[in-house]
């Protein structure tokens, strides 16, 4: 029942039970506790409080979704509870290393700006209950993509993953802003939430430019610290007003009296644009932990990517059941682990336990339920910075040609149209109003769209034929040599595909006939598809002995199959009459 | 000698023989290799250090021919031992799951140190 089981996995999610070996990783000298050891008791409480104070920071998020949803005090404090709570069952889901769920790495998780859009759009639609059962569907998206990754590169490339970031940074900005000065529904400003903002705002930027070690790590916190302290010299900060009514108990099981589920077509669009947008996060964050581990990292590991996308989407679907929203990895987490050096998965645990602990003690809910207004704002005006920069960094990472240029111009534009011409939009026919009505779906829409038009007729094929009795290597050397420059291709993948042609040709010899190679090639996949008269080649799932790879030629064949296996992103043999092909696929 | 894409040189360093290998290593100069360590363990070398720091790929050929020359080296009681093995190179030892077949000890200074 179990073989059948994994059979069944297999062929379902071949990107997790991955035929080729694992890389043995290489410990990066300059780390002082890689993935895999334990520090000492006092190394991994201190790193561990250091990832909750830096993911606290992320709480804002489940706090404006309740300012905007009007909960009462006890339903603010229930949703900051369970916020914490379910914020340390994604820490921990994220990090957790096994077959098919978790990256394996200290990947903390955090909420995000990502699913905040999508929310507060599913608020005005339904309300809570709408946002939670969004939240769960956006979940089981990320769930179904992850084992079909590598599939998913071409639909959504670095640029457009880059152009859905710099949206969501330009959302937040506005969002920011209407808190900070206090904006209401008559277009009013607040005097001392200007104030306030303009303090809290400054110490953050200050501290973030100037600053060195501690206080530029935690220039958030400390930012938001001095806006709590302005806010309570201008009377804004109301405790009080937090409080339950019949008072603060040491520990409290969050109620879940708020929750409820509902789901709705109509605001199905941005969430699984949202699933797609966190996906990439995951995907960019986990590939930057493969790299902080490995001093002789080459290429993503896949198996990892897929379990850490698996997690965050079970993570999304516990916080929508948990009744609060949507959780990412953190940059932030990986980029302190980096910097401090500690990169063992076992403090994410720690992470998750002392989350799911302070979930029980109601004051460190109230502590961030009284956020003022002014502080909320000017912490989302600071990230949305980053998230922006970010986001126009992963667009322009790689060279942008009159394709790319046009894709991200106009879809970078069709989101801000959305926000600008807003009522426009709105006399679209009622089936496209999930697309039109909001900028972050249709910006995305249109980039995805618009990318798989552009795509059409830029595979590029060239063929060589190798003639009985010449030298095979040097003319495939300079093919895929010559042609890798002209295509841009990246060096690492054109080696490999040297090596698989290379020995593909030493197995098959010299044929009657000679053979034939065809390389194709776009941005995402180099094929190399070989013809010469005579068997398939044999392309073993185990590895030949020792003892058979000395003792025959027989051996070293066998060898030459499971390197070529291992070493191709996916390989076919088959034999057409007296002929035979073999094809092998190399991801880029 | 350098022999159809593959140079081959051996100096030595206080009692290691090192063999530096400088380019690809296929069907067609595998043989040429095996002669060269055959040579030095037959002459009497103990301590074979094959330096891989400049071979851009090897083969399934090359592969059998390291694991012989290792065999040979063992049977008149010599060492065989790899450094330098990284990259792309070290991948194919990954992917072949030959890393624990062979002796493998990091860069050419590190091997050094722990063969003298």
């Amino acid at each position: 029942m179990l073989s059948q089981s994994l059979v069944l996995a297999r062929k379902l999610w071949p990107s997790w039970t991955d035929s080729r070996v694992e890389r043995q990783l290489v410990r990066p000298p300059e780390l002082l506790y890689a993935v895999e050891e334990s520090p000492p008791p006092t190394v991994l409480v201190a790193s561990a409080v250091q990832h909750v104070a830096v993911i606290a920071i992320t709480l804002i998020f489940p706090l404006i979704l309740g300012a905007e949803a009007g909960l009462n005090r006890l339903q603010f404090i229930d949703l900051v509870s369970l916020s914490m709570l379910a914020i340390g069952v994604s820490t921990i889901l994220l990090c957790l290393r096994s077959a098919f769920i978790g990256c394996g790495y200290l990947c903390p998780a955090c909420y995000t700006a990502i699913f905040l859009g999508p929310s507060l759009f599913a608020l005005q639609h339904g309300g809570l209950p709408l946002v939670f059962g969004m939240t769960i569907v956006s979940g089981l998206v990320q769930v179904v993509i992850a084992p079909i990754l590598r599939r998913l590169r071409a639909l959504m490339p670095s640029e457009i993953a880059g152009l859905v970031i710099a949206i969501v940074g330009l959302a937040l900005a506005a969002l920011g802003v209407r808190y900070m000065l206090g904006i209401t529904a008559q277009e009013t400003v607040e005097p001392s939430y200007l104030v306030v903002s303009a303090l809290s705002l400054a110490a953050m930027s200050a501290l973030n430019v100037w600053g060195k070690g501690y206080p530029k790590m935690f220039c958030v916190l400390i930012g938001m610290a001095v806006g709590y302290i302005a806010s309570a010299a201008l009377g804004v900060l109301d405790f009080s007003s937090a409080m339950p009514p019949d008072g603060l108990p040491i520990l409290r099981l969050p109620h879940l009296d708020h929750i409820g589920y509902r789901f709705d077509p109509i605001v199905l669009a941005p969430f699984i644009v949202a699933a797609f947008a966190s996906t990439l996060r995951v995907m960019g964050d986990v590939t930057n932990c493969q790299r902080l581990n490995d001093k002789d990292w080459v290429r993503p590991n896949f198996g990892s990517l897929a379990g850490g996308v698996a997690g965050n989407g079970l993570a999304t679907i516990f916080c929508g059941l948990a009744g609060t929203l949507g959780p990412n990895s953190y940059s932030s987490c990986i980029g302190l682990s980096a910097a401090t050096g500690v990169t063992s998965r076992v403090i994410g645990y720690a992470v998750g336990i002392m989350y799911i602990l302070l979930a029980l003690v109601p004051a460190a809910a109230v502590l961030f339920a009284a956020m003022p207004k002014p502080v909320m704002g000017a912490a989302l005006f600071f990230t949305a910075a980053f998230v922006f920069t970010s986001g126009m960094q992963m667009i322009t990472a790689r060279m942008l040609d009159a394709r790319k240029t046009l894709v991200i111009g106009f879809s970078f534009a069709m989101a801000v149209m959305a926000d600008v011409y807003q009522n426009v939009f709105m006399l679209a026919p009622a089936v496209l109003q999930p697309i039109v009505s909001n900028s972050l779906v249709l910006g995305t829409v249109c980039a995805v769209t618009l990318n798989l038009i552009m795509r059409l007729g830029i595979r590029q094929r060239v063929t060589l034929k190798l003639r009985q009795g010449e030298n095979k290597r040097e003319a495939i050397e300079r093919l895929l040599s010559t042609q890798g420059a002209r295509w841009a291709a990246r060096r690492e993948v054109i080696n490999r595909a040297i090596f698989g042609a290379v020995q593909v040709v030493e197995v098959i010899g010299d044929p009657a006939g000679g053979a034939e190679i065809e390389a194709s090639f776009d941005e995402y996949n180099l094929d190399l598809l070989i013809r010469y008269a005579g068997a398939p080649l044999l392309i073993p799932e185990k590895r030949p002995t020792r003892r058979e790879i000395l003792a025959s030629d027989e051996g070293e064949r066998l060898l030459a199959g499971y390197l070529l296996r291992q070493s191709a992103d996916r390989i076919a043999a088959r034999a057409i009459g007296n002929r035979a092909e073999i094809y092998l696929h190399y991801d880029h | 000698m350098r022999n159809d894409g593959l140079s081959i040189t051996h100096s030595h360093v206080g009692p290691v023989c090192v063999v530096t290998l400088d380019g690809r290593i296929d069907s067609t100069n595998a043989d040429d290799l095996m002669v060269h360590l055959k040579g030095l363990i037959d002459a009497g070398e103990k301590n074979v250090l094959v330096d891989l720091g400049a071979v851009l790929y090897l083969t399934s050929a090359a592969f059998r021919v390291l694991l012989v020359a290792t065999d040979e080296a063992e049977r008149n009681a010599a060492r065989l031992a790899l450094c330098s093995v990284i990259g792309q190179v070290r991948e194919l030892f990954e992917m072949g799951g030959l890393v624990d077949a062979f002796t493998i000890l990091g860069s050419r200074e590190e091997a050094l140190a722990q063969l003298d």
